[in-house]
């Protein structure tokens, strides 16, 4: 199976340089760890001033994983693509990849999917691992887990579709900060990764909780620390139901406008 | 024309001002000739602020307050850190692209002119969109100026520049060792991304940490005098922590550290970037 | 010694780097290694350039040449040695050396990417404090040498290699530095512009009187520019002399050429000392037809190949 070959290839590549960032690898997870300090004291004074523990069905202990997690999943789910592609449309590059016989859409998964594999093992994992220790074991392991990584892979298909949407706009504006910050902003506040989805004011959430977004970040988080919604069988299958349709409807949308965004650059010829 | 023995040429305050204005018109001219992603960005960096706001909405629509610190003092001290923010967003923006510059090899052409490396540099970009992060701070810091009945004095007028302005020398230091460290490392661009998160931190109070990180984020990373430190200085005028009067000692002292930095990486770097 | 410009004196350059295993386990062994090895880019190369001059300064790829004109800038601090250019130690005082040096680099533009030209030099005129009638005539000069109409008001950004070429190198001449560092100038460029800029680099050089270092792997580059010659190959100094004294040391090659009879031409290298040309002559009448022979001089090119292949032949 000679693609089979191919993407393993790239995986392994991916891995070798993500590799050689041996220092990058440390200062991201030592980012990680400072990070998870404020968060720590900025909720516990918050929640010290309040004088309920419980506020909107989340105690402190429940905010400070989320918020926590979620840095730690956007660690793992960033990819620097949309700055990638626009340098390598601004240099030409992008030529050379389009002429190579592998999907370019496909390429560009499976080449990023090595750092995705160390990053999730050297930055996510230890992270986890200090959360867990610092609350005591607060986070359930058990079959949520096994949950949590599929529910994990489809939110990184579904951020990787969202940027390969995003990344052609970049191309017709000739713009790429602007748009990314947009990009940004939106899926950071609406996924709930600034601040949990339970705070937002019901009718703002009822509305959100009908993007895409929610499945990038709250959705893994919510499998992977059993909370409502999740904790039934029912509930996980349709949450994990809602992720995989907006991974198919995001990944077709996608193609979509990837080939047409492919004609504009041909036809400039980079 | 004879060539005559090469002198120093004094390059003084003025040398250096009158330059850094002429390079900077020519940078904004042809920025603005590239007007889509002008006004994309413009854009960009409002919807940004417009969601920092949103966020502090909701967590106020959910806790009235922190630490004691209610909606308008927290308000105040949003605004205030915007503003600070500012100088560090517009002028010193090309420190984004030091890492690829040193990667490619192109930072070599930097060092070739009688003229000091580091402002050569970062003299080369100047970031409109700041200005709307500029904008927003202002409008919120005076809105919550007067509703927290500050007076409005020569005095209190006079600290609130000279201690915005101090203030903003911290952002400065930490994001010019963030981008220095590309010197030393490949992934830098991470502790740049880093270092940007922690300024959403530099909105709270630091009285929420405990000992050993209020020391951390005093000293080491010092988001808690982009705003904290010198706020106090309008939110409880009565009782003004030392710290806070040396900030602009600190701030200097920092900024200086971090220049001397990034100028050692330029010297250590091998330039074999070709 | 007043009319030396460039004085170099053992000078050795090492870098460190690190040794990379191969495959995946070889990665994550070098996560922990510290393995590193010393490349010496540099070694041990001593020479002095006079007020003047221009110098070739040529070697295969990876030679040092890159490497020894960033110590001579003051980019890099050698590793060992001395040098002076204009009586300084270029890495030491870099602003006042830099203040009476041009440096060119062929693919990388020095210039403001998207002002025009006539701003680029304004800023420039502004940098290096060149007082405004100095400023005037070299630009009447410069007007004198070459055709500026055409790029003077163009952004950089929207020239060809060969207007930006030439550009960097007015810009580079600008404040009437007593030295400019060329670094393959000409690469990349057709014929055309290769000449042009060859004549400008002469014509500033008979005027201004300013040292040039070139270095290329152009021959027509060093024909038409260069007195002297200096190679490198991995990091030693090969060769220093004038390029005439070269056609001497060469001067019993030939190159000798035959047309056969389908039409092709044969080639072949002849020392005169060693062979004789009839000789070869008669031997390929014996299985091809000549219908024509040239006897040349042998091409520079060829004469600095044999350097190269000699210096290996001592190792």
């Amino acid at each position: 199976m000679n693609s089979i070959k191919r993407l393993t290839a790239l995986t392994r590549a991916g891995v070798m340089e993500s590799l050689q960032f041996r220092l990058g690898t440390v200062v991201t997870l030592f980012g990680n760890l400072i990070y998870l300090a404020l968060v720590y004291f900025l909720w516990k004074a918050i929640y010290d001033s309040c004088g309920s523990s419980v506020v909107n069905g989340m105690t402190f202990y429940d905010t400070m994983i989320y918020l926590i997690l979620a840095t730690a999943i956007f660690n793992f789910l960033e990819m620097f693509i949309i700055w990638d592609m626009s340098r390598s449309i601004q240099s030409g590059e992008i030529i050379l990849h389009l002429l190579k016989p592998m999907k370019y859409r496909l390429y560009t998964f499976w080449s990023y999917s090595g750092t995705h594999l160390i990053s999730f093992f050297l930055t996510f994992l230890p992270t986890f691992i200090v959360v867990m220790i610092i609350t005591k074991g607060a986070i359930p392991l058990g079959w949520n887990f096994l949950f949590f990584v599929i529910s994990l892979t489809m939110a990184l298909i579904i951020n990787f579709n969202i940027d390969m949407l995003v990344a052609p706009i970049c191309l017709y504006t000739e713009s790429t900060w602007g748009i990314n910050m947009v990009k940004e902003t939106i899926v950071l506040l609406l996924s709930g990764a600034t601040i949990p989805l339970a705070f937002f004011p019901d009718s703002i959430r009822r509305v959100v909780e009908y993007m895409p977004f929610r499945a990038v970040y709250d959705m893994p988080l919510t499998i992977l620390l059993n909370k409502d919604g999740a904790n039934t069988m029912n509930g996980l299958l349709s949450m994990l139901g809602t992720q995989l349709i907006w991974c198919i409807v995001l990944t077709i949308a996608g193609n979509l406008f990837w080939n047409h965004a492919v004609k504009r650059i041909t036809v400039n010829g980079g | 024309m004879e060539q005559t023995k090469t002198l120093k040429k004094k390059r003084g305050l003025l040398f250096y001002i009158s330059i850094y204005r002429k390079i900077l018109i020519q940078d904004l001219k042809s920025k603005m000739s590239y007007r889509a992603d002008f006004i994309i960005s413009n854009f960009g960096m409002i919807i940004s602020n417009m969601s920092g706001f949103v966020t502090f909405m909701i967590l106020f629509h959910n806790f009235p307050s922190i630490n004691g610190w209610n909606y308008y003092h927290m308000l105040f001290l949003y605004g205030f850190s915007l503003i600070a923010l500012t100088p560090v967003q517009c002028f010193f923006d090309n420190n984004w692209n030091l890492r690829f510059m040193v990667r490619s090899g192109d930072f070599i052409r930097y060092c070739f002119r009688p003229i000091n490396v580091f402002f050569y540099f970062i003299s080369e970009v100047f970031d409109v969109k700041g200005l709307g992060q500029f904008a927003f701070g202002l409008g919120t810091f005076i809105y919550a100026w007067c509703h927290l009945g500050i007076p409005v004095t020569i005095v209190t007028v006079s600290q609130a520049v000279i201690f915005l302005l101090t203030a903003s020398l911290f952002m400065i230091a930490i994001m010019n060792a963030a981008a220095a460290t590309c010197f030393w490392i490949i992934n830098s661009g991470y502790v740049m991304v880093i270092m940007n998160r922690f300024r959403d931190f530099a909105k709270y109070p630091a009285s929420i940490y405990n000992k050993v990180f209020k020391f951390i984020f005093s000293f080491i990373i010092p988001i808690a005098f982009v705003a904290y430190y010198p706020s106090l200085v309008f939110i409880t005028p009565d009782n003004v922590p030392l710290l806070t009067w040396l900030s602009p000692l600190i701030g200097a002292f920092f900024f200086y550290l971090s220049y001397k930095f990034w100028m050692l990486g330029v010297r250590r770097y091998d330039f074999t970037g070709s | 010694m007043a009319n030396e410009v460039v004085v170099m004196k053992n000078v050795s350059k090492e870098f460190k780097v690190l040794n990379r295993h191969e495959g995946l386990k070889g990665s994550f062994q070098d996560l922990f290694s510290r393995d590193y090895k010393i490349v010496k880019a540099v070694n041990d190369v001593s020479l002095t350039v006079e007020k003047g001059e221009i110098i070739g300064y040529l070697g295969p790829n990876g030679a040092g040449k890159s490497t020894t004109i960033k110590m001579m800038t003051g980019v890099l601090e050698p590793s060992s040695g001395e040098i002076e250019v204009n009586g300084m130690v270029p890495y030491k005082d870099r602003t006042r050396n830099s203040e009476n040096m041009g440096v060119v680099f062929g693919q990388r533009s020095q210039l403001w990417w998207n002002l025009p030209l006539i701003e680029s030099f304004k800023l420039l005129r502004d940098i290096y404090m060149v007082p405004e009638k100095d400023y005037k005539d070299m630009l009447e000069l410069y007007k004198s040498l070459v055709d500026i109409e055409p790029i003077i008001h163009k952004p950089v950004r929207q020239m060809s290699l060969g207007q930006r070429t030439l550009s960097d190198i007015l810009a580079a001449f600008l404040h009437n530095p007593g030295i400019v560092f060329l670094d393959e100038p000409t690469i990349g460029l057709d014929v055309s512009m290769k000449a042009k800029i060859r004549e400008l680099i002469k014509g500033l050089n008979e005027v201004k009187k300013t040292t040039v270092i070139l270095t290329t792997h152009d021959m027509g580059d060093v024909d038409a520019l260069c007195k002297r010659i200096i190679i490198i190959d991995e990091g030693k100094k090969i060769y220093d002399n004038d390029i005439d004294h070269l056609k001497n040391y060469f001067g019993s090659y030939r190159t000798l050429r035959m047309r056969l009879e389908d039409g092709t031409w044969e080639e072949q290298v002849i020392d005169e000392k060693k062979t004789d040309v009839m000789h070869v002559i008669q031997e390929t009448q014996k299985s091809h037809k000549i219908k024509d022979i040239q006897l040349e001089e042998i091409s520079t090119e060829e004469v600095i190949r044999k350097i190269y292949e000699g210096s290996k032949a001592y190792e």
